[in-house]
């Protein structure tokens, strides 16, 4: 019954140990759970069983073979497909080939034949399209079948990325990280997605997330990672309720379930602001920009009093090339505020974000920061008058060291600051700082980003997606920063898909709905009214409280039965697995059911 | 046959039955550079199945060609071979030569891809082509005269010569031209455009990476080889110099030039590539509304070259035929109606 089977498996680069005698069973149909913090090695193991590394000790079974001689390509042919956290769809291909060449990669199909465009190749072309065409139906991918992969949004990339890895008709699909970047009501629906899909498809999945309620609703059984060894295995739970992993990987509770953890994080200290006038023009480079000849801090009082908002968004609209994203963005932020923007995805947050601080050309409307119209400037000039701007993504320079990332910043955006005073708000950096950005863990790159930013003394600070992909602990720690950010009157424009942390911190919020903005409120009120935002947002909130009763139920809530999963992921001609299928439908009954008691009649 | 095949086909012959008259009354000159632009046709062709759908970087496609033009040479002047045996036997060199330089890709991406590739462009050029130990392979200084080759009838020494090599040349480009519409639309071609977009996503998706890009660069080496094997047939001799480095170099900058992931910019980079040097040094001086001496020489032509390159790269991103085939689909109001599938045809 264990299809995949992985012994005491090592893995070091270097001096550095990613995974260190990792043993790990994955039973046929199961869906197996691996969580841990960032770092904890579940990529690299997710990398050694898909072949893209090979692990320096250990081996690795699949199916009672071994599978440490066998390339990718011929893991993928016995069954092993598998996603990409970051995602790794051939662009410049439709959706339809996305998933074609899976569908036939695996038969050698001969290259002479496909030229000529012989009837063989001719009706493997056709079987395969159709093929593909029914896995996008069951993903609700039918709208998209000709579109570029690399055209559509995020969410939609990832689903077309499960598409294509259970196009590959696997046995084993290894899923990493698939609902970052997806917002509650969209987890949900992948959840739903999951389930249907080993119920039609007749997967086993190893499945890596961060979003807890995913990984408690959708696993059989989870395995928890720390610093590359197993920590603890189990029940979703008994994982739950294990104080190792609460310790480890929760932090001292969790962020969803209550707010206490946020006491016990240490809160750092920032020295960050020279006491002296900061944009005093001194500077050739300042100089030669828009930056007001004024010290921020007072003229940031002045508009303040004036009532006038240090950033004023009138009538935005940008897009990209043919595509309209965002039309008639109005916002503001007042000076030393915190703002966060809310919304589904692909709902113009991010495209907001970039339009202001100039990444993209606003198509038209108006932005007025500090008094000065900023539309069309350069995002350098924008910069350098003090509205600085944390990209998805973080926008690093990976080979660089800490220390050299910082002291760019400095040089580059003229800024008077002193590399120490990053330092000391993020000790962690000073330990690191001759280490490249690239080999950071993702939460401490997003404090290099920060760090980067605040050198820069900005007035506005932009953070887009900051707790994207990080472990709860780590994100805690990275809000309780803004806190931090607000005394020292650095107002925050907060782009967030932990809906509850951001309203914490916030003092008001924007939700975003495809692409303009349906209401604007204050946090308290939004933390009070659960109605003005979409219900889908609150089922993250609520997830983790929900019991695992469902855990061994399919899409339809039938329990799956292991011989089930057995039977039906045998091989059996086309024309009795369509006339099962056709019955189960009759029936509203899964086919593999029905599969069992076939099977049994038989067998009396 | 699918209704695409059928169409491709079609759109073959008119475009054979159109062009292959055309050099009838121009001069032996022109007539040469008709049947050279088709040999340079074939090293765009081979660019855009390297670059254009495997995503492949190669800097020596030239001396492909040569290698090719010297195998045919070899086998007509010194082994006494018919010609056609000399077509086969330069593609099969050029091909084992891909084959070599593709090992190498199988590790290298990129930049480094294209100094390797650069350098092997060189060694060739300098040490093989022109050097006495490859005599056997070269001809030695002189080359090879094939002055006695008979291809199908087509005398090297008949004055219609040039004009039935060039309508042989015109149909193997526009049939191999076919092929290579066809690959891209099929499984074997999603293959390679998959490794072009994202290598690690198509070797975990079952696309055995070794395999098609030692093909992409089998195929590729093929097919240029393929127009360089016919250099010695209408030149009446095969020399170095037409397949030194910067051949390989202007083959891949008018490629990207023309648009390298579109097949028809093939036939007008050949064209481009063999025809406008000519012009230049035939008509490119004389006097200007009788006052001002002018002199354009060839030289001329490479700056154009790298002009227009850093032009088009600004202004027309996808090369001359990629945007230029996007603005009619547009005006054609294809863009409401499903987006292409990328079709380079």
């Amino acid at each position: 019954m264990t299809m995949l089977r992985v012994r005491d498996v090592g893995m070091r680069f270097g001096g550095l140990v990613a995974l260190q005698g990792v043993s790990l069973d994955l039973n046929r149909g199961e869906i197996l759970g691996l969580i841990g913090p960032n770092g904890a090695g579940k990529t690299t193991l997710f990398n050694c069983i898909s072949g893209l590394l090979n692990p320096t000790e250990g081996s690795i079974f699949f199916e009672s073979r071994s599978l440490r001689f066998a390339p990718p390509h011929e893991r993928a042919r016995r069954g092993i497909a598998r996603t990409f956290q970051n995602l790794q769809l051939w662009d410049s291909m439709t959706v339809l080939e996305n998933l074609e060449l899976p569908i036939d990669a695996a038969g050698n199909r001969n290259t002479l034949s496909d030229a000529l465009g012989l009837p063989f190749s001719h009706y493997a072309e056709r079987a395969a399209a159709e093929r593909a065409r029914a896995i996008l139906h069951v993903l609700e991918l039918d709208p998209f079948v000709n579109r570029l992969a690399g055209d559509l949004p995020a969410g939609i990339q990832r689903r077309v990325e499960l598409g294509r890895a259970i196009a590959m008709r696997p046995k084993l699909v290894l899923l990493d990280e698939p609902a970052a970047g997806l917002d509650a009501g969209e987890t949900e629906h992948l959840a739903e997605l999951l389930r249907t899909v080993r119920e039609r498809f007749h997967v086993s999945m190893l499945l890596v997330d961060h979003d807890m309620s995913l990984v408690m609703k959708v696993c059989d059984y989870i395995y928890v990672l720390d610093f590359g060894k197993v920590l603890a295995r189990g029940k979703p739970a008994e994982v739950r309720n294990d104080s190792k992993v609460i310790a480890a990987y929760l932090g001292e509770a969790s962020p969803e379930l209550s707010e206490s953890g946020a006491e016990t994080v240490e809160e750092p200290t920032i020295i960050v602001r020279s006491s002296g006038p900061v944009h005093d023009g001194e500077s050739a480079e300042a100089a030669a920009t828009v930056v007001p000849a004024a010290s921020s801090e007072t003229e940031s009082q002045v508009l303040a009093a004036r009532g006038e908002p240090l950033l004023e968004v009138t009538g935005l609209a940008a897009g990209y090339g043919r595509l309209e994203v965002i039309r008639d963005i109005a916002l503001n932020v007042h000076a030393g505020e915190v703002v966060a923007c809310i919304g589904a995805n692909g709902a113009g947050k991010t495209t907001t974000l970039r339009a202001i601080s100039g990444v993209i050309h606003a198509r038209s409307g108006r932005v007025r920061f500090a008094g000065r119209n900023i539309t069309g400037s350069r995002p350098e000039a924008i910069a350098r008058m003090g509205l600085a701007h944390i990209p998805e993504g973080r926008g690093l320079f990976p080979r660089l060291s800490v220390e050299d990332t910082l002291r760019l910043a400095l040089d580059s955006t003229g800024s008077k600051a002193h590399i120490e005073a990053a330092y000391d708000v993020f000790p962690r950096l000073q330990q690191r700082r001759r280490q490249a950005v690239g080999t950071l863990s993702g939460g401490e790159q997003q404090m290099v980003a920060m760090a980067r930013a605040i050198l820069a003394q900005p007035r506005l600070l932009m953070l887009d997606e900051m707790s994207q992909g990080l472990a709860p602990t780590i994100v805690q720690q990275l809000f309780q920063m803004i806190h931090v950010f607000r005394d020292q009157g650095i107002a925050v424009l907060l782009v967030e898909q932990f809906v509850q942390s951001a309203l914490q911190v916030a003092d008001r919020a924007y939700i975003f709905e495809h692409g303009s903005i349906a209401h604007e409120a204050s946090a308290a009120e939004l933390r009070r009214d659960r109605n003005l935002i979409s219900g889908s947002y609150l089922g993250s909130a609520a997830a983790g409280e929900e019991t695992a009763i469902e855990v061994a139920a399919n899409g339809n809530g039938h329990v799956v039965h292991p011989e089930l999963m057995e039977t039906v992921s045998m091989r059996m001609p086309a024309e009795i697995k369509r006339a099962l299928e056709e019955r189960a439908e009759r029936e509203g009954r899964p086919a593999g059911a029905i599969a069992l008691e076939l099977l049994e009649e038989v067998k009396k | 046959m699918m209704p695409g095949h059928i169409v491709r086909f079609a759109v073959a012959i008119v475009a054979f039955a159109i062009l292959a008259r055309l050099p009838v009354g121009l001069d032996q000159a022109f007539q040469f550079d008709a049947a050279l632009a088709l040999i340079w046709g074939f090293g765009i062709l081979s660019l855009v199945l390297l670059t254009g759908y495997a995503g492949q970087v190669s800097l020596c496609q030239a001396t492909f060609a040569g290698v090719a033009a010297y195998g045919a040479g070899m086998t007509v002047s010194s082994m006494h071979g018919g010609y056609l045996l000399g077509i086969v036997i330069g593609v099969v060199f050029a091909t084992i030569l891909g084959v070599i330089v593709g090992l190498p890709a199988l590790r290298l991406h990129g930049i480094t891809l294209a100094i390797v590739t650069l350098g092997i462009a060189l060694v060739f050029d300098r040490y093989v082509f022109q050097d006495h130990i490859f005599d056997w392979f070269t001809g030695g200084t002189g080359g090879w005269q094939v002055t006695s080759a008979d291809l199908l009838g087509i005398k090297v020494d008949s004055s219609q010569h040039l004009l039935a090599a060039y309508d042989v040349l015109l149909a193997l480009f526009c049939l191999v031209s076919v092929l290579m519409v066809n690959l891209h639309q099929s499984g074997a071609g999603r293959r390679l455009r998959a490794i072009r977009d994202s290598e690690v996503a198509a070797s975990t998706m079952g696309v055995n990476l070794t395999r098609y890009k030692l093909l992409a660069f089998a195929m590729s080496a093929g097919i240029a080889g393929l127009g360089g094997s016919f250099y010695p047939l209408i030149a009446g001799s095969v020399s170095p110099q037409p397949f030194w480095v910067f051949t390989s170099l202007q083959l891949a900058a008018i490629g990207v030039l023309m648009g390298v992931r579109y097949v028809p910019a093939a036939a007008l980079g050949g064209l481009f590539m063999a025809v406008v040097p000519d012009v230049l040094t035939r008509y490119g001086h004389g006097t200007f509304m009788n006052r001002f001496n002018y002199d354009i020489s060839f030289d001329w032509f490479q700056i154009a070259v790298g002009v227009l390159l850093i032009l088009q790269l600004i202004l027309l991103p996808d090369g001359v035929w990629g945007d230029m085939r996007a603005k009619l689909l547009h005006a054609r109001g294809a863009a409401q109606r499903k987006p292409a599938r990328e079709a380079p045809a």
